[in-house]
């Protein structure tokens, strides 16, 4: 039906109305000699709508004369009847055809180019890099060579270890993947100094005068390994005594060095917790309202949820939307959201030992929320805190033992 | 007429005994109902009435007449016949 439909407005058809006496007999000789007829409709007494194609309008006025009707052009459907209306206006069909054209003609060009894949190198030098090549915005893409821009980048930028260059659309894509280059070292002097305080546990030295020795205890900002190494000692000479009229050797002064050793030592970390044996206060209960109102010049409509609100105890959280504001336009209507918790008191009766795990819990949290990200714990405990008569509250002590790298790089100044 | 009577009882008997359809044989009009909505019908021999209440359609020696509201003449061929509409009632006449 659908092809039919699409064939009928390639083709062209008409609507026609015939009058007379019997339309009838003219549908039937129409059948019979071959013409199409469709959607045959009876309008009045005397009156028939029909459809039939542009081509076999023609014989049909013979078959009217032969069976005394008339019939009259009602409208014309179809592509040819488009066609000659577009005839008519011969600039509306240019510009469609300029359109398409200049769409065409313009897309023909690299419009866009995008630089992806750069973390260090600036986009504007991988820009400039392609322009010399030829790749800038505005190029026609026919002269684009994308294997000679990717040589080119690859030779004006030593940092780019690969370059891919993608046309797609009015839209270049430059993908370049950076070389990783080997940072300067630092050479100038510096100390290892303690972090924190702690145990020293091993102490590997990489460069330097190690001034600490395993199983000492440092303290925070004590130096560890110093950077500058003193020269090595003379031996006595055989007899322990110097020779009297000797020269003393000239002092040699200390080789300053950039220091680096790792220094593991054991570090303590405490925290305080505590927690009621009985519990009272307030929660949410997980019960929730919300209730939609519209606000209109101070006057609060109430456009869903019940008037009052069915909590003795809630939260409110209200959300406001209005329209933006624009020049001196303003409309005085708000939205206004509100969603009420339900609270409800509770009291908890953890027990001596339920409480106790509780204020274990907590104080393990607040000592861990002092370490560092990547610390080893190697021992906890737990010590009470007690305070004197016996209360609601039970106090408790954690202590977490830790061994982790505690040096730090100190520049020493000149 | 009696002899036309005969061939005719001897056509149907040869044709029942073939089993060869009857629209075939016996140039018979085959009519599709599709619920009340559409009507289709082959082998017809044109239209004699057609009305929005009603349509009158000729077929071998008998007429087809077929009742209802908002009829329209979907399509008309040669032999065949489509139409549309609330129809209510068809009969023989």
């Amino acid at each position: 039906m659908f092809l039919f439909k699409l064939m009928s407005y390639l083709q062209g058809y008409l609507l026609i109305l015939v009058t007379g006496s019997a339309p009838e007999k003219f549908v039937n000789m129409s059948a019979g000699r071959g013409i199409y007829l469709w959607d045959i409709t009876r309008v009045s007494d005397s009156a028939v709508v029909m459809k039939v194609h542009l081509r076999a309008v023609k014989p049909l006025r013979h078959i009217a004369r032969r069976t005394s009707c008339r019939f009259r052009i009602k409208r014309r459907v179809g592509f040819p009847f488009y066609l000659a209306w577009l005839k008519q206006r011969k600039s509306l069909a240019l510009g469609a055809v300029f359109f398409v054209g200049a769409l065409y003609f313009l897309s023909s060009f690299v419009w866009f180019i995008e630089v992806r894949g750069n973390d260090r190198l600036g986009v504007n030098e991988v820009l400039q890099a392609a322009a010399e090549a030829g790749l800038s915005r505005g190029t026609p893409k026919w002269r684009v060579d994308p294997g000679r821009v990717e040589a080119n980048i690859g030779e004006k930028l030593p940092l780019v270890s690969w370059t891919g260059v993608y046309i797609k659309g009015a839209k270049a894509t430059i993908e370049v993947a950076e070389r990783t280059v080997p940072g300067e070292e630092d050479r100038r002097p510096a100390n290892i100094i303690a972090k924190k305080s702690g145990l020293i546990k091993e102490i590997l030295v990489l460069n330097g005068h190690p001034v600490v020795k395993e199983g000492d205890t440092v303290s925070q900002g004590q130096v560890l390994v110093a950077g500058a190494i003193p020269p090595p000692e003379e031996p006595l000479p055989p007899g322990g005594v110097k020779k009297p009229g000797e020269k003393p050797k000239p002092v040699q002064p200390a080789r300053l060095v950039h220091a680096s050793a790792i220094a593991r030592a054991r570090v303590w970390y405490e925290g305080y917790g505590e927690s009621a044996v009985i519990e009272t206060g307030r929660r949410l209960s997980g019960r929730s309202e919300t209730r939609v109102s519209m606000k209109f010049y101070g006057k609060e409509i109430i456009l869903a949820g019940s008037q009052n609100i069915p909590y003795e105890l809630y939260e409110a959280n209200t959300l406001v939307k209005r329209v933006p504001e624009w020049r001196n336009l303003n409309i005085p209507v708000e939205l206004i959201t509100v969603k009420y918790y339900e609270l409800v008191d509770y009291k908890e009766d953890h027990g001596r030992a339920g409480a106790r795990g509780i204020a274990w819990e907590r104080a393990l949290a607040d000592a861990g929320s002092k370490m560092p990200p990547g610390a080893r714990i190697q021992e906890q405990w737990m010590e009470d805190v007690s305070t004197g008569p016996e209360e609601n509250v039970v106090r408790v002590k954690a202590v977490i033992e830790t061994v982790e790298d505690i040096g730090e790089e100190e520049i020493i100044n000149p | 007429m009696a002899w036309h009577d005969y061939k005719k009882k001897i056509k149907r008997q040869f044709s029942e005994f073939l089993e060869i359809p009857g629209d075939v044989m016996l140039d018979l009009p085959k009519i599709v109902l599709v619920g009340n909505i559409k009507i289709f019908i082959e082998n017809h021999r044109g239209i004699i009435e057609y009305t929005t209440e009603k349509v009158r359609v000729n077929v071998m020696e008998d007429e087809v007449a077929i009742t209802g509201e908002n009829l329209l003449l979907r399509n008309v061929l040669p032999d065949e016949l489509c139409v549309e509409g609330k129809i209510k009632s068809i009969s023989f006449l």
